[in-house]
């Protein structure tokens, strides 16, 4: 305890101290000139500054402590516990100094820190602090990987109450609630079986509706497909808009708002270009807005089918997010929507300012869905779950875009983005296997981890969304969650997105282009 | 885009020097300093004339005052670096000098390194290789802003 309380204030005071002379030193500015009169000059101008007084009462506290510590203990303790404070200063000037650590500098601060003690330690001395932190740290590893197990557990039993519930709905339940709809659908490109996906909005079963397109200009490969649409179906209503205002870096927000101001009904329906709905979609959607204090409604999403290793993992990521959906509802009730649907009265769209407070940031349908939620209305899970065309990925692809999305999160809701640790089931286990005091030990770890994460597999993908791709490919889960967990320590790191082409640095969420953006993508 | 990348330049080349001259001064003022103190010998502390009369000879020791002004300068590179560098930059690439005692030990005064921390220096060595990969500097500052509102 004694030994913990004094490396953690000689550390502490130490990182604190160097962090308030940086500081210091950052206001007054780069130093350009050299010469002894230009450094007097900064000097006196670094005195005036309450920073860095700051700075040399605690590095003095600091080094007192030091002092102490070197009294107690043998110096090939001392030095290598307080090559901690590489850590803990990475840490203080990447959050209070904002400095931007890469991946290779926070390689840097590993190798070194491991280095340092490495050097400075003499193993015979410290044999017995290193069996107690052994044995004290195996048991929170244990503790922790225990985390993911339940949240697997938890995560099944919710979508067991959901899909219960939405299987045995009958079809006449939700009829008499139907708002005419306007459905918004911003294009860009084609994805595959665009003309189905479309088709099938076409096909609803639902007394009156409209379908909105925008494209970025009238070459875009999706405008005959959708001219084609609107001669097999004259029966139903459809726009085709070109946006031509080059508003915002989030391009699909700026055609979200051209379309929200030419749509003529009270619901508005926002689906990406890749969804595929069922006949009854609609009326199941608008039926949940009966409830005046549902702000938004969304939607789980399943594959139709897989045509790339890409896309399976792409499966298996929207089933964990479906696991995780279902648990946040269960909670605290949902704060997102998702791009598969969102939902929206046209008067609760106006009172979060409509889309143009979206036209910078990242995560639009993400953060639609939360906005609404801020007002204190309900954000709602549709019964079915829409089908998605998952586009014929590489793997490449798929980290690419995991890792986008991850980094979104982090900027929306970097708690929430840090409290995916709990979720990754299987760099715990792996960590308790190896710590794991016998063969069997490891093994059981090993063992309940699959047959878990296989059930919630099977519940929520199989049984719950009828998914048919995760039928079939159920045991590439531990896959896909391998990939999960270092994706995740990589959007620690990156701060880079690529969207469409273009490179952009993400500052609280929203799209800031990068200015070198054509040498770095080359 | 030439003006930008001969300041980054020359932003680097500045950092670099004053890295250099910090670390040496520091480990220098920090042997001389050690030196200094062994040639006085242990201070007597038993009584208040002893404490004044090691206090005068310290400060009266030349080689204690060479010390001092190596680590006042050390102070000074280390001020006028944080001004250009970031302090996750500089705080790394100071941890050479871990890496630095051990070896320079081994190289002028033959002491016997085990492989631990022959690990440790080349594991220190390679962490500040990476380092130094990184840009000095990853936040805005006055005169950096300058350059990018130019650009």
């Amino acid at each position: 305890m004694r030994t913990a309380l004094i490396l953690s204030f000689v550390v502490l005071t130490g990182t604190c101290g160097e962090i308030s002379l940086s500081h210091a030193m950052k206001q007054i500015g780069e130093v350009q000139q050299f010469s002894p009169a230009a450094i007097f000059e900064v000097l006196g101008r670094s005195l005036r500054q309450v920073w860095l007084w700051i700075a040399i009462g605690l590095m003095a506290v600091s080094f007192y402590a030091f002092l102490t510590m070197l009294s107690w203990y043998p110096v090939s303790f001392v030095v290598p516990a307080t090559s901690l404070a590489y850590v803990t200063g990475a840490l203080g000037s990447k959050f209070l100094l904002r400095e931007r650590l890469n991946a290779v500098r926070w390689a840097g601060v590993a190798f070194i820190s491991l280095g340092v003690a490495m050097a400075w330690a003499d193993p015979m001395s410290l044999l017995p602090y290193l069996r107690h932190s052994y044995i004290f740290l195996r048991e929170v590893v244990f503790a922790a990987a225990l985390a993911p197990l339940a949240f697997y557990v938890l995560s099944v039993w919710s979508a067991w109450r959901f899909f219960r519930k939405s299987h045995n709905q009958t079809p006449k339940s939700s009829n008499d609630f139907t708002p005419p709809v306007s459905i918004l659908k911003p294009l860009h490109g084609l994805d595959r079986g665009a003309y189905e996906n479309f088709a099938s909005f076409c096909r609803q079963e639902y007394p009156q509706y409209e379908i909105l397109f925008a494209v970025g200009d009238e070459n875009d490969p999706a405008v005959p497909i959708v001219r084609r649409l609107i001669l097999d179906f004259p029966d139903v209503s459809i726009r085709l808009l070109v946006n031509r205002e080059g508003k915002g870096t989030n391009d699909k927000v700026a055609k979200l708002c051209l379309l929200a101001q030419q749509a003529r009904y009270p619901l508005l329906i926002i689906t990406d270009s890749d969804v595929r709905v069922a006949r009854d979609y609609l009326r199941k959607v608008a039926a949940m807005f009966r409830d005046p204090h549902v702000g938004a409604v969304t939607a789980l999403y399943r594959a139709i089918e897989a045509p790339s290793f890409g896309a399976v993992m792409d499966t298996m990521g929207s089933l964990s997010f479906s696991g995780s959906a279902l648990l946040a509802r269960d909670l605290e009730g949902l704060k997102f929507t998702m791009g598969s649907t969102a939902a929206i009265p046209s008067e609760r769209l106006a009172e979060i300012g409509g889309f143009a407070p979206l036209l910078d940031v990242h995560s639009d349908d993400y953060e639609l869905g939360r906005r609404i939620a801020q007002l204190g209305y309900r954000v709602e899970l549709a019964p079915d779950p829409v089908d998605m065309e998952f586009p014929s990925e590489s793997l490449r692809d798929y980290l690419r875009h995991e890792l986008r999305w991850l980094i979104g999160l982090r900027h929306i809701r970097p708690g929430g983005h840090f409290g995916l640790f709990m979720t990754q089931g299987i760099a715990w286990t792996a960590a308790a296997a190896v710590l794991a005091p016998s063969w069997i030990g490891a093994a059981a770890w090993i063992s309940a981890y699959l047959i878990i994460r296989w059930l919630s597999g099977y519940v929520i993908g199989v049984w719950g969304l009828r998914d048919p791709v995760v039928r079939r490919k159920i045991w590439l889960l531990p896959l896909h969650d391998f990939f999960w967990f270092f994706l995740w320590l990589a959007s620690f790191a990156v701060n880079r997105i690529e969207w469409r082409g273009l490179v952009f640095t993400l500052e609280k969420g929203r799209m800031i282009p990068v200015a070198s953006a054509l040498r770095a993508h080359e | 885009m030439e003006q930008i990348t001969s300041s980054t330049r020359s932003l680097k080349a500045k950092t670099y020097i004053l890295l250099f001259l910090m670390i040496t001064l520091g480990s220098v003022g920090n042997a001389i300093l050690d030196k200094g103190m062994k040639m006085l010998g242990p201070i007597d502390f038993s009584t208040r004339s002893a404490i004044w009369r090691g206090a005068f000879q310290t400060f009266t020791s030349g080689t204690i005052w060479l010390g001092i002004c190596c680590m006042l300068l050390f102070m000074v590179c280390h001020m006028l670096v944080l001004s250009l560098a970031d302090y996750s930059f500089v705080m790394l690439f100071s941890a050479i000098t871990y890496a630095l005692v051990p070896l320079l030990g081994y190289l002028w005064l033959g002491e016997y390194v085990p492989i631990a921390r022959r690990i440790g220096i080349v594991l220190i060595i390679f962490g500040v290789f990476l380092v130094s990969r990184t840009p000095p500097r990853t936040t805005p500052s006055a005169s950096a802003g300058s350059i990018s509102s130019a650009n």
